[in-house]
C-alpha cells in the first residue's frame, strides 16, 4: 500500500517532559487510523508533529517522498496548504466570514483566482451537505454544521491526508456519528486517509486501524 | 492581502474598529488643530505689516525733543539718512523699499500728527489709496495738498477743499482716507507729499536741535523682502542703523502677542506630536489586543497554510485602513474645530514706537491695536502631514507585528481544550 505519511523514532520533549517518545507510525492512502490514548498520553503532540505544527526534538517525518524534518515554519505552512487538511475539536472557523468563505480561507494567500476558489469551496460544501448554508456565518450554524464546514475547509486542497484532533469531541453522539460517516464517505469516494486523534472508544471502533499511546509511546 | 476578509474583519468587529479609528482621529485632530491654531496666530502677527504690504519696518530711536512747538519728531523716529536707506535697499533679499517721514506739529492751540509719503508706492502708506473715501489720492508731483484721516476730519469738521496750516504752510485737503487700511502703523492725521514733509522738517528748530536732519532724510521705511531672507534683512538693517535701530517684522509682532502665542508657536508641533504619538500608542494597543484576541485565528491561519508574511500583510492592511480612515475622520473633525476657531479674533498690539502719539494728549498713551480674525486653516501640507503621521502609526504597528505573530505558536493555541 502507498504510504502517505511515515514517522520514525519521533521524539518531542518540552524541557524535562517527553511528550512523544520514539514514535514510529505509518498511514496508508485511503486508510482511517485512530490514535487513541488518555489525556496527556502525547497523542495531540504526535499529531502536531506529523502536521508540522511542532518541530520534533529528534526523529524524521516523511510525507510521501518529501522529508519534512528540518523545514522552516513557512515552508511547512505551504506544505500543509498544498497537501493535507486539519480538523480540530473546536472547529476554529473565522467568526466574521461565511461558511463558504471559511472553506475557501486556506486559499486566500494563494494565486488561485477568486472564481476558482469559490467554485472549489462550493463543491466542498456540497460534499459535506451544506451547500444551502454557504452564506451563513459560524454563529448561525450548529456544532455539527460548523464541524462539517471545518471538514470542507480541510478538503479545499484535495488532500491525501486529513489529521483530525478530537473531531467529535464537541458534538453530541448522533452528530459525532454523522461526522465519522462523512469521513468514511470521503475515504471511499476521494481516497482520503485520516488520522483521528481521540480518546473515545466508539470513534476508534469505526477506524480501519487503532494505534494506542501511553506516556508518549505507542503500545 | 485579501480585501474581502479585511473588509469583513473591520465591519463585523465594529466596536474594536471604531475605537481604533476614534483613537487615531483624536490624535490627528489635536495635531492638526494645534498647528492650524498656531498658523492662524502667525498669520495674525503678520497682519499689521501685511496690511501695508510690507514684511519689515525700520526706524531709529533718537533723543527726546527739547521743546514741543512747531515740527518735531517723536523719539522713536530719528532721521534715517539717504546713504543708510540706500544701503538697506541693497541688502540681499530686499525686494522693495518705500520711505515715509512722520512728524508731530504743535501749533499754538492744536496738535497734528503728519506723515509725508510717496504716493506712487504700492506698499507702505501708498496702500492708503485703497482707503480713499472721498476726493482724490495724492499724485507724484503734488505739493501743498494733503489727505486727511476720516475720523480726524470728523472731529475737526474738515472737508474737501478746506485748508490746514502746518507751521505757517497751507495745505489743501484733496482727499479723505480711512487709515485703518495701513495696519495702524504710523497713523497720522494728515498725509502729505514726502518732499513737503522733508522741506518743513529740515528747517524745524526742534528737529534740528536733537537730530542731524538732512533735506532728503526719512524716518520710517517699509521693506518688502523674500520670506526666506526676512531674518537676514532684519539683521542687516539693524547693523546699518546701529544700536538704536528699531526693526520690526512679523516675528516681533508675534512677540507682542504674548506668552500664549510663544508657547503655541514653540511647542505647538511638539505638543501635537506628543498627542499624536499618544493616539498612535492607543492604536498599537488596540491592534495588539486584537492580535491577542485573535491568536487562535492567527494560529489557525498558520495551520491551514498562511505564511507569516501573509498574516502580517493582512493585519497591516487592516491597520492601514484604520489609520487612513482615522486620519480622514481626524481631518474632518479638525476642519470643524478650525471653523469654530475662525469665529475668534486676535488683537495684535502695535508698539507705541510704530505709531507714536504724544503721551500728554488725551488718548495718547492708549495702545493701538489691530484686530484680525483668527484665520486658522488646514493647508494641503498640513493635511498631508497628518495623513503621513497616520501612516507612520500604521508603520509602527507594521514593525511590531511580525514579532508578535511569531510568538504565536499554532500548536499551543489549537490544542484541544
Amino acid at each position: 500500500m502507498n504510504k502517505v505519511i511515515t514517522a520514525k523514532s519521533l521524539v518531542k520533549s518540552f524541557g524535562t517532559v517527553t511528550a512523544v517518545d520514539g514514535m514510529d507510525i505509518e498511514i496508508n492512502a485511503g486508510e482511517i487510523v485512530a490514535l487513541m490514548g488518555r489525556s496527556g498520553s502525547g497523542k495531540t503532540t504526535a499529531m502536531h508533529l506529523l502536521a508540522g505544527l511542532e518541530q520534533a526534538t529528534s526523529g524524521k517525518v516523511r510525507y510521501q517522498d518529501k522529508e519534512l524534518s528540518g523545514l522552516d515554519e513557512d515552508t511547512l505552512a505551504l506544505w500543509r496548504r498544498e497537501n493535507i487538511g486539519l480538523v480540530f475539536q473546536s472547529f476554529h472557523l473565522i467568526p466574521t466570514l461565511s461558511a463558504l468563505e471559511n472553506v475557501a480561507f486556506p486559499l486566500y494567500p494563494s494565486d488561485i483566482s477568486v472564481t476558482e476558489r469559490t467554485k472549489r469551496a462550493e463543491s466542498r460544501l456540497e460534499m459535506v451537505g451544506l451547500a444551502d448554508r454557504a452564506t451563513h456565518r459560524p454563529s448561525r450554524l450548529s456544532g455539527g454544521e460548523q464541524q462539517r464546514v471545518a471538514i470542507a475547509r480541510a478538503l479545499i486542497n484535495d488532500p491525501d491526508l486529513i489529521l483530525a484532533d478530537e473531531p467529535t469531541g464537541n458534538l453530541d453522539s448522533e452528530t459525532g456519528k454523522e461526522i465519522l460517516a462523512l469521513f468514511h464517505r470521503l475515504r471511499d469516494e476521494a481516497g482520503v486517509a485520516f488520522l483521528i486523534v481521540t480518546h473515545d472508544d466508539e470513534v476508534a471502533e469505526t477506524a480501519d486501524r487503532v494505534i494506542r499511546m501511553k506516556d508518549g509511546k505507542i503500545i | 492581502m485579501n480585501v474581502s476578509y479585511l473588509f469583513r474583519e473591520l465591519t463585523r468587529r465594529s466596536s474594536r474598529t471604531l475605537s481604533a479609528i476614534f483613537s487615531v482621529a483624536i490624535g490627528i485632530t489635536l495635531f492638526v488643530s494645534l498647528q492650524a491654531y498656531a498658523g492662524g496666530y502667525r498669520e495674525a502677527a503678520r497682519a499689521p505689516l501685511s496690511e501695508v504690504g510690507a514684511d519689515i519696518t525700520a526706524q531709529r530711536q533718537g533723543d527726546v525733543p527739547e521743546g514741543f512747538t512747531g515740527i518735531l519728531f517723536p523719539h522713536s523716529v530719528a532721521p534715517l539718512h539717504r546713504d543708510e536707506i540706500e544701503a538697506i535697499a541693497e541688502l540681499p533679499g530686499v525686494e522693495g523699499i518705500t520711505e515715509s517721514l512722520f512728524f508731530w506739529s504743535f501749533e499754538e492751540d492744536s496738535f497734528v500728527a503728519g506723515l509725508g509719503f510717496d504716493p506712487a508706492a504700492d506698499f507702505g502708506h501708498g496702500r492708503l489709496r485703497a482707503g480713499l473715501i472721498e476726493g482724490r489720492f495724492l499724485d507724484v508731483d503734488d505739493s501743498g495738498v494733503t489727505l486727511v484721516d476720516a475720523s480726524y476730519a470728523t472731529q475737526n469738521a474738515l472737508s474737501l477743499g478746506d485748508m490746514v496750516i502746518i507751521i505757517g504752510n497751507s495745505f489743501e485737503i484733496v482727499g479723505i482716507v480711512d487709515t485703518t487700511r495701513t495696519g495702524q502703523i504710523a497713523n497720522a492725521n494728515l498725509y502729505l507729499p514726502l518732499a513737503d514733509a522733508q522741506a518743513m522738517s529740515a528747517i524745524a528748530p526742534n528737529v534740528l536741535a536733537v537730530h542731524d536732519m538732512r533735506p532728503d532724510d526719512a524716518n520710517l521705511i517699509f521693506i518688502k523682502s523674500e520670506q526666506t531672507q526676512a531674518e537676514a534683512v532684519v539683521a542687516g538693517a539693524e547693523a546699518i542703523l546701529g544700536k538704536k535701530a528699531l526693526v520690526s517684522s512679523a516675528e516681533s509682532f508675534g512677540e507682542q502677542l504674548g506668552a500664549l502665542f510663544d508657547i503655541i508657536d514653540r511647542f505647538g508641533v511638539l505638543v501635537g506630536l506628543v498627542a499624536f504619538l499618544f493616539a498612535a500608542g492607543i492604536l498599537v494597543r488596540a491592534v495588539a489586543a486584537g492580535v491577542w484576541e485573535r491568536r487562535r485565528e492567527v494560529g489557525m491561519m498558520r495551520a491551514v497554510g498562511w505564511e507569516k508574511k501573509n498574516i502580517v500583510r493582512q493585519l497591516l492592511g487592516e491597520t492601514l485602513v484604520i489609520a487612513l480612515v482615522g486620519g480622514l475622520v481626524g481631518l474632518l473633525l479638525s476642519w470643524g474645530v478650525t471653523l469654530m476657531m475662525s469665529q475668534a479674533t486676535v488683537t495684535v498690539p502695535v508698539p507705541w514706537e510704530l505709531s507714536p502719539s504724544p503721551h500728554f494728549l488725551p488718548g495718547g498713551a492708549e495702545e493701538v491695536a489691530v484686530v484680525v480674525p483668527l484665520n486658522a486653516k488646514i493647508t494641503l501640507e498640513l493635511a498631508l502631514a497628518a495623513l503621513g503621521l497616520s501612516a507612520v502609526a500604521a508603520a509602527l504597528v507594521g514593525l511590531w507585528l511580525p514579532g508578535r505573530i511569531a510568538n504565536i505558536k499554532p500548536a499551543e493555541v489549537l490544542r484541544s481544550e
